[in-house]
């Protein structure tokens, strides 16, 4: 009897030896990289390539899988649970100068199913965190909440992150006046304050910039594209406006006052009048907010999600009710939403309310607003053109702005060379040829911004290995991000660490990005803490580990 | 009736030709990988949001279902809503088709001018010196990209010379009252110039080379020894008896080379930031709107498909011993 039981103990120890062995080799399947096409982005494909260079080093089987935009989105947002690692973007815009919607949209677990967690990101912590720091109100107490969260993301590496890239754009200083172009933090000089200010010297009067990408709509309450939103943005006046500071500051507000967390009251300023002649009323204001929630804008609708109710008091106050605090509102809802004339949208929307098309079908042949610059034309795929409103309360210095319609980059450069432009807004080329055509031209002058926007290397946290944070730390490690700007970016980036960029000084976490230490010899010694095996022959999981995929 | 029937039977055909076209595009732009939508993928864009989408575009049914409602939507004339601009397809076309005919239609002139006259000068030039020079030139122009034209041209021409404006079809912000006064203008003329010239000189090969040997062949006809035996001077036996019975097929050749053409529009108009229906098709393809590329297609295969019809139907009336009957 005894000897049966040891027989049996014998066995069970054996198995269980013979089962530690066999997980303890057992090797990490080729992993999948993503990346667009060499002839579609050029620095996202040399850093990716640079990247499974590194990778293979510390033992990796890589295998980079270049796909165009549509499939790789398809691969990666709507089949979550299939996909290892893939190179992925974030572009700046305005409404970005408030971190939340960066930290919270791509971490919080609430997005992990169908928002922009695609990654998984799962971290009790981190939510508590991010959720804390939207209803802070006070800025400082905010401020270290939203360091903190990047500390987090730093030591949890859910994303490698590689760049925040800089932007080159260049304009004619023979046309004009060089002091009066605004770099918006973040922005650049592509800015709204920079067409607001911009001050012609000589005789061209008008400001001519250009885009690559077609102009799709100028619709108020259809987020169609960037280039659109240039258009929008001078056309419609918003309750506030992000500074160039990247601070948000009142634009048609004449002055706020917060009565508790949830309440804040608008003054309206004094003498609005849309471009069609008719004033700009507390109840455009408030038909506006909710032109935005009811329906029929279901892309503006999250930026007025949170107002539980908007009503005038008086002639010209409005006072905004919020289900929870929020600290980026003015930020992602008062400098975000246009205001329209409910004379001319009202009908629209009643009529549409009938139908199966929403707002964003309807393009007006004359888009009324009551912005800085008037709609006067547009010729599809060629021009569109815009002219100062002179009695606007910050009446543009320029007479008209014009946006040409440019697809061919080389075409472009020459053509600000030759005054068929005079400021370049959007440069598809390599920017040292843009430097090089400044310096032989005389008159360009030619200046970069970092970017609030981010190139980085995203991890399927939902599929082993990368639910291990010391093996995504390793990953991350292993590349030196100097080597990622010089040779794939041309130098027209900054290294980065996190989400928030450095272009956001007050939010930007600037230790969690020097004290980042990378090269092959750190990432070998983290994978061998870890306890992975065959490092740089074949990479096999810790001891006890195995390789399961969710079907 | 004798030239009723073949008509009917030409436009029979034309119908089934189209039919093909619209089912080969249907499928294609279904069968290209990824998804439609990807390109409006936003943070604020929720899943309810996408569905809505998919259902007011008709995807959510099954391929057979959108097929039919495809097809029936064309014969009522409607091309559908474009994906990326909300906005009814064939409105978008017909803005934008204007501007490509011009292109197209200019350029050929120039192209088959210049073709013919210097196709005959060839032909009477035969076996000179100035003959081996000039045909390997010709071919060499049939050789060249377009793009890669376009782009020399532009550095030549525009940046470097700045003799033509580089892009578009009018200078910035300037307006007219009508197209016609547009198309008469020296500033929408100085923006034809290059693109036109592009295409002209990559298109002007096949007439010259055409005439040419269509001339060499008629020069050997009996008529022709016969003008000369009645001692007519030798322009009017080129001209009158030569170049007027090899300028047939090359004629015909102007209709099947429209068809050629709009395909070089598609390169040559995104170099020069021409705004036609070329460009857009790239812009349509590149963000998988279907039914915008399919519109676009479609256009440019009716007229590809009018202009060989009209090419048949020249023969039977230019040279009457041709019958389809």
């Amino acid at each position: 009897m005894k000897t049966l039981v040891k027989a049996a103990a014998g066995i069970a120890v054996g198995a269980s030896l013979w089962a530690a062995t066999a997980s303890a080799q057992d090797q990490i399947r080729t992993i999948e990289l993503l990346t667009r096409p060499q002839a579609a982005q050029p620095a996202e494909f040399q850093a990716i390539q640079l990247i499974a260079q590194e990778w293979r080093k510390l033992g990796l089987d890589v295998n980079v899988n270049v796909m165009p935009w549509s499939q790789m989105a398809d691969a990666v947002w709507y089949n979550r649970d299939d996909w290892d690692v893939t190179a992925w973007q974030m572009t700046g815009r305005p409404e970005r100068s408030d971190p939340d919607e960066i930290i919270f949209n791509l971490f919080h677990s609430s997005t992990a199913e169908n928002g922009y967690n695609f990654i998984g990101y799962e971290n009790p912590e981190y939510d508590a965190l991010v959720e804390e720091q939207r209803v802070t109100v006070d800025p400082e107490a905010r401020q270290k909440l939203v360091l903190r969260a990047q500390e987090i993301l730093d030591a949890d590496q859910p994303n490698m992150m590689l760049v925040h890239p800089q932007q080159a754009f260049a304009f004619d200083k023979t046309v004009f006046d060089p002091a009066t172009v605004v770099d918006q933090s973040g922005i650049g000089i592509r800015s709204y304050w920079t067409w607001l200010e911009l001050t012609p010297t000589g005789d061209q009067k008008d400001i001519i910039v250009n885009s690559s990408d077609n102009v799709i709509a100028v619709n108020p309450l259809y987020i169609s594209g960037v280039t659109d939103n240039w258009l929008t943005e001078l056309i419609y006046d918003r309750l506030f406006r992000v500074g160039p500071d990247g601070l948000p500051q009142p634009w048609a507000a004449e002055s706020y006052e917060w009565r508790d967390d949830t309440t804040i009251a608008i003054t309206l300023r004094d003498g609005l009048t849309f471009h069609d002649g008719k004033p700009v009323t507390a109840e455009d204001v408030v038909f506006s907010y909710a032109a935005t929630t009811g329906g029929e804008a279901p892309m503006y609708a999250p930026f007025g999600s949170n107002v539980a109710s908007v009503d005038v008091e008086g002639d010209n106050t409005i006072v905004f009710s919020l289900n929870t605090p929020s600290a980026s509102f003015l930020t992602s809802s008062l400098a975000k939403i246009n205001l329209i004339p409910k004379h001319v949208w009202e009908p629209v929307l009643a009529d549409l309310s009938t139908k199966d098309e929403n707002a964003e079908s309807y393009q007006e042949d004359t888009p009324i607003g009551s912005g800085a610059y008037k709609f006067v034309r547009w010729l599809p795929n060629e021009e569109i053109v815009l002219e100062a409103n002179a009695d606007h309360f910050n009446a543009p210095k320029a007479e008209r702005f014009i946006l040409r319609l440019v697809p061919n980059a080389e075409a472009a450069l020459g053509m600000l060379r030759s005054g068929e432009l005079n400021f370049l807004t959007d440069f598809q080329g390599d920017p040292q040829v843009l430097l090089d055509a400044a310096e032989q031209d005389g008159d360009l002058e030619v200046v970069s911004t970092v970017d609030i926007g981010f190139r980085y290397v995203a991890f399927n946290l939902r599929r082993p290995p990368f639910n291990d944070p010391a093996f995504r730390r390793a990953l991350s490690a292993a590349v030196d991000r100097r080597l990622i700007v010089n040779a794939a970016f041309k130098k027209f980036a900054v290294p980065s660490n996190s989400v928030v960029s450095p272009a956001l000084e007050y939010w930007h976490a600037s230790d969690v990005v020097s004290g980042f230490e990378a090269g092959s010899d750190v990432a070998k010694a983290i994978l061998e803490e870890a306890g992975y095996g065959g490092i740089g022959d074949r990479l096999t999981y810790p001891d006890g580990v195995t390789e399961t995929l969710a079907d | 009736m004798s030239t009723l029937k073949p008509f009917l039977i030409r436009t029979l055909q034309l119908l089934l030709v189209l039919w093909a076209v619209v089912t080969i595009l249907f499928l294609m732009f279904r069968l290209m990988p990824g998804n439609p939508l990807a390109a409006y993928i936003d943070p604020t864009f929720t899943a309810e949001q996408q569905e809505a989408l998919i259902r007011q575009f008709g995807l959510d049914k099954p391929l057979w279902q959108q097929y039919f409602t495809y097809l029936g939507n064309l014969l009522q004339g409607e091309l559908g809503d474009s994906f990326r601009y909300r906005t009814p397809v064939a409105e978008r076309i017909l803005l934008l088709l204007p501007n490509t005919l011009i292109l197209t239609f200019s350029s050929l002139i120039v192209a088959y001018t210049f073709g013919i006259l210097a196709g005959a000068w060839l032909a009477w030039k035969r076996n000179s010196r100035f003959e081996a020079a000039a045909l390997p030139a010709v071919l060499a122009t049939r050789a060249m990209p377009e793009f890669w034209l376009g782009m020399v041209l532009l550095a030549i021409f525009s940046f470097s010379l700045g003799w033509f404006p580089a892009g578009g079809t009018r200078s910035a912000g300037t307006s007219y009252d009508s197209l016609w006064q547009l198309y008469t203008s020296a500033n929408f003329l100085s923006h034809l110039f290059l693109p036109m010239m592009t295409l002209a000189i990559y298109s002007q090969g096949l007439p010259l080379l055409l005439m040419r040997s269509n001339m060499l062949d008629v020069m050997k006809e009996d008529f022709v020894t016969m003008a000369k035996i009645k001692g007519l001077s030798p322009s009017a036996v080129v001209i009158r008896h030569g170049a007027r019975n090899a300028l047939l097929p090359v004629m015909t050749s102007f209709a099947i080379a429209v068809g050629y053409q709009l395909q070089g529009n598609v390169v040559v108009e995104s170099v020069f930031s021409w705004p036609g229906l070329g460009r857009e098709l790239v812009n349509a393809v590149a963000a998988s709107d279907y039914p915008l590329a399919q519109g676009a297609f479609l256009m440019i295969a009716i007229v590809v498909i009018t202009m060989n019809l009209i090419a048949d139907l020249l023969y039977t009336f230019l040279d009457p011993r041709i019958s389809h009957a």
